[in-house]
């Protein structure tokens, strides 16, 4: 199973930290002043609706609509996330059709040379793993991770099986 | 990888520690150390808030030579710094010659400057001015914070710490919004709810704290006192009050009670807009809690009847015993890093530092005896007095240090008036900004990262910041600048370090004594009182319930509710609030400079309002609109969310396109003399031709910052 990132809105104060660690964390060498409004490509995007604040990412579908839609191969499932081959990518954008929770978008084009598939990739070419976990200053995100998740559903089934006996 | 240099986060009073990495003499990144206060977390200007200090010119140039105006319709010229000293003072002697010394007015510094140059220039004020006319921004903000609680429970300041209060068991947040101006204390409070705290949110607005609230009370913008007696009704009314505490620790219950029993829930719900019903509970949740926290911040602060509220605050803790131990308390917290600073280092018209009354003959001769010159003992005038004495000609000269009046005091034309009218106008700072467009004198200072010394937490913590980088430029750190212009006056003021400022601090003030330099960098940081050498510095104040009042004890106090000045009419029919956001910082001269937090959110700034208010004047979401008010009109882009109440609009501060303070209006605090930011009456109209709008937008940020120097 897939790892993803999730926030608990509960959590989260809306302060957008983790947009900025996101952003530069997918630049070569980390320079705000290189940030642009064009170039600012924030892979979870901060969303307050008229009672909820949360950031909304990918959710690494097992079956992603996204690879599915994908007609030139460049979003495949990797070991534990949905990868993208950014240099396949033709911008036909079925993948921002087809992604349920808008989390993934295509920006810029082929021809001035900056089309960008904006998706969270875990962070994946970082050891420290996902910048926006590290940043955030409630700790609101986390990382799931597919063995965690057995762990937490067994805990869950043990505390199940002690209602049942009362 | 570059060297690592801990110093304190320059923007809100959280007082988080930063680690800063500097790579061949610039700052590379920041990354959160593990203060008493942050404890290894950083919000967004924490980490991506210091590139400001590489002069990108992206709202506003730094200002890297002295600089004067030979004659009021002259051009800004750039002048050596002798030149500058000798003719800012010579013009500051001859104001005091012809007009006398209580014709100036100097202000403190609450932000990057620090306390030891508050220290002197309140000292300059007094002692080589003349003048108690010393006065900084904590007006404009928690001023009514310091008058109410120093009136009821004998303190100005935070009763307990920032790291308390995860492990309160009730959170009554009272016109307060952390996670966008303390996202360190509203972490704090969501380690409450994880351990169990009740949480309380009296708010017109949906905000982040209401949404993770046990109770939310969205009273209508203006009525806090007539919800606060209310509150105090129920207590009084269920007997949820403790009467021992009550009696032994506090004064003036019966005149209390007679006030508050004309507010019964019933009575203001009304008025007030929340279910009788809901007041009742919180007051209920409050008083049930074996120990709870009232916090608060501008939505209590920033009206006419401000002081009285705070005040009834007090009350509703005295009247619970949730004072004098952990856990407890009453917590105006404060919102620029070293307003607490300013405070305590007597930045202030009616008080020396250590919180020593100018008006006591025994402490004026201390200070005396320690300056060597007689002092003055009339207080001064408050800042924000400072606009219509100046229109009337009775301030002649302004010496302005690190604020920016025009940007952040209420009526910006008011403020543009009153600086014409002036004789002498000097402005000290990092950036250019808007009040400087009408200086006479320009000195330009180091910066926050370019110099060090102690700013105090919203907590009472004494922190030391550091020196990263070297400064860049003409420039000089605030306080040797303000001992040349002493200098030059006949006062002569010679420091060393900011290390032998600070010494001669502790010396005359016994709140402070203990706390040495050595001290800090042992402990990180102290709070204060801190009296000798032993002592570690004090987390709560009021042990044992002795308050520090004449009488030792607390005062219970209620006013009658008074409505705000302007109430909304047929020609102006909305309610406009001034509130802010999490990105930028107070002028916005800091992070209208960084690069990443420009990127989110950039002019001309944002007016919130709800759908059924933008819906009746057929404007949509993100549409460039007119707001005005009866003393003036700016452009604003407009924010559809429901969490706005219904006629009521709020706008941030921070923009200088979508200026709100060329709104709002100089109706102060009777007090505190506070103003009344968060209430007065606007209107707003669409405009048809949105293309046009964006194209008006673009020019005029473009002349502004020409302006600027950009």
């Amino acid at each position: 199973m897939n790892d993803f990132v999730i926030a608990d809105p509960e959590k989260c104060i809306g302060c957008r930290t983790c947009e900025v660690a996101c952003v530069l964390a997918h630049q070569e060498a980390p320079d705000l002043a290189a940030l642009t409004k064009e170039n600012f490509n924030a892979r979870l995007s901060v969303v307050k609706t008229a009672r909820v604040t949360a950031p909304v990412q990918c959710r690494q579908c097992e079956d992603a609509p996204c690879a599915k839609a994908c007609v030139r191969g460049a979003l495949v499932q990797g070991e534990v996330s949905v990868q993208i081959h950014e240099e396949s990518c033709i911008g036909c954008k079925a993948c921002m059709m087809a992604c349920p929770y808008g989390a993934i978008e295509i920006r810029g084009n082929k021809k001035a040379g900056n089309l960008h598939v904006i998706k969270c990739d875990l962070c994946s070419s970082k050891d420290a793993g996902p910048a926006c976990i590290k940043v955030c200053p409630t700790n609101a995100l986390k990382q799931v991770k597919s063995e965690e998740f057995s762990r937490k559903i067994n805990n869950k089934r043990r505390h199940a099986a002690g209602f049942v006996q009362g | 990888m570059g060297n690592k240099v801990k110093t304190i986060c320059p923007y809100c009073a959280s007082g988080c520690e930063i680690l800063l990495t500097v790579e061949h003499g610039e700052i590379i990144s920041a990354e959160p150390g593990q203060g008493r206060n942050n404890q290894g977390e950083l919000c967004l200007k924490g980490y991506y808030g210091w590139d400001f200090l590489k002069n990108n010119k992206r709202l506003t140039a730094r200002v890297t030579k002295p600089m004067i105006r030979r004659s009021r319709d002259a051009e800004l010229e750039e002048v050596s710094w002798d030149e500058a000293i000798s003719f800012a003072a010579g013009r500051l002697q001859e104001i005091k010659k012809e007009y006398g010394s209580d014709a100036i007015m100097c202000t403190g510094a609450a932000r990057g400057p620090g306390n030891e140059a508050n220290y002197v220039m309140q000292k300059f004020a007094r002692a080589a001015v003349g003048t108690n006319n010393v006065d900084h921004c904590a007006r404009v903000c928690h001023g009514s914070s310091v008058s109410g609680l120093e009136l009821a429970l004998g303190n100005g300041a935070m009763s307990n710490s920032i790291p308390e209060i995860e492990d309160t068991k009730c959170v009554f947040i009272f016109g307060y919004n952390p996670a966008v101006t303390h996202p360190i204390v509203a972490r704090r409070i969501l380690k409450a709810k994880d351990k169990g705290a009740k949480i309380i949110t009296a708010d017109p607005r949906f905000s982040e704290q209401a949404k993770i609230s046990d109770l939310w009370l969205p009273l209508k913008n203006g009525t806090n006192m007539a919800l606060v007696n209310a509150l105090a009704y129920v207590l009084l009314t269920e007997n949820l009050y403790k009467k021992d505490y009550v009696e032994k620790y506090t004064e003036g219950f019966a005149e209390y009670k007679k006030i508050v029993m004309d507010y019964s829930p019933e009575t203001v719900e009304k008025l007030v807009g929340v279910p009788a019903k809901d007041i009742y509970a919180a007051a209920r949740m409050y008083a049930a809690a074996e120990s709870a926290t009232i916090l608060w911040g501008m939505g209590v602060t920033q009206f006419g009847q401000a002081v009285d509220v705070v005040e009834g605050l007090a009350s509703l803790a005295l009247l619970t015993g949730n004072l004098g131990r952990p856990n407890v308390g009453v917590g105006p917290v404060r919102g620029q890093n070293n307003v607490q600073g300013s405070c305590d280092m007597g930045a202030l018209p009616n008080v020396f530092p250590g919180y020593q009354s100018v008006e006591d003959e025994t402490l004026r001769k201390k200070f005396e005896k320690a300056w060597g010159v007689k002092l003055p003992k009339k207080r001064g005038i408050c800042l924000t007095e400072v606009p219509h004495m100046a229109r009337e000609g009775k301030i002649k000269a302004y010496y302005i240090f690190g604020e920016d009046p025009v940007q952040s005091d209420p009526d910006a034309n008011g403020i543009r008036e009153a600086l014409a009218a002036m004789d002498l106008v000097i402005v000290q700072d990092i950036f250019m900004n808007k009040t400087a467009l009408h200086a006479d004198v320009i000195f330009p200072a180091t910066s926050w990262g370019e110099h060090e010394g102690v700013y105090s937490a919203a907590d009472r913590g004494f922190q030391k910041f550091n020196k990263a980088v070297e400064p860049k430029g003409d420039v000089k750190p605030d306080w040797e600048i303000i001992a040349l212009m002493s200098t030059a006056m006949g006062y002569p003021m010679k420091y060393k370090n900011t290390e032998e400022i600070w010494d001669e601090l502790r010396a005359l003030c016994p709140l402070y004594a203990g706390a040495s330099y050595k001290k800090l960098d042992e402990l990180g940081c102290v709070q204060w009182p801190c009296v000798d050498e032993e002592d570690q510095g004090t987390p709560y104040l009021y042990e044992g319930n002795k308050f520090t009042r004449p009488s030792g004890k607390g005062l219970l106090f209620a006013a009658p509710y008074r409505q705000p000045k302007e109430m909304p009419d047929d020609d102006y029919p909305l309610v406009l609030s001034t509130v802010r956001e999490v990105g930028h910082y107070s002028v916005r001269t800091m992070t209208g400079n960084c690069n990443a937090l420009r990127i989110l959110s950039d002019e001309p700034g944002y007016i919130q309002m709800n759908s059924a208010d933008l819906a009746a004047a057929g404007i949509k979401d993100q549409e460039l609109l007119w707001v005005a008010s009866r003393r003036g009109k700016v452009i604003a882009r407009a924010l559809e969310t429901d969490r706005a109440n219904k006629g009521t609009v709020y706008m941030t501060y921070h923009w200088w396109i979508g200026a709100c303070n060329d709104l709002t209006i100089e109706h102060l605090d009777p007090i505190s003399k506070t103003p009344e930011l968060k209430y007065c009456s606007v209107k707003v109209e669409s405009i048809e031709d949105q293309e046009w709008a964006e194209h008006y937008v673009v020019t005029e940020y473009s002349a502004l910052k020409k302006k600027m120097g950009c």
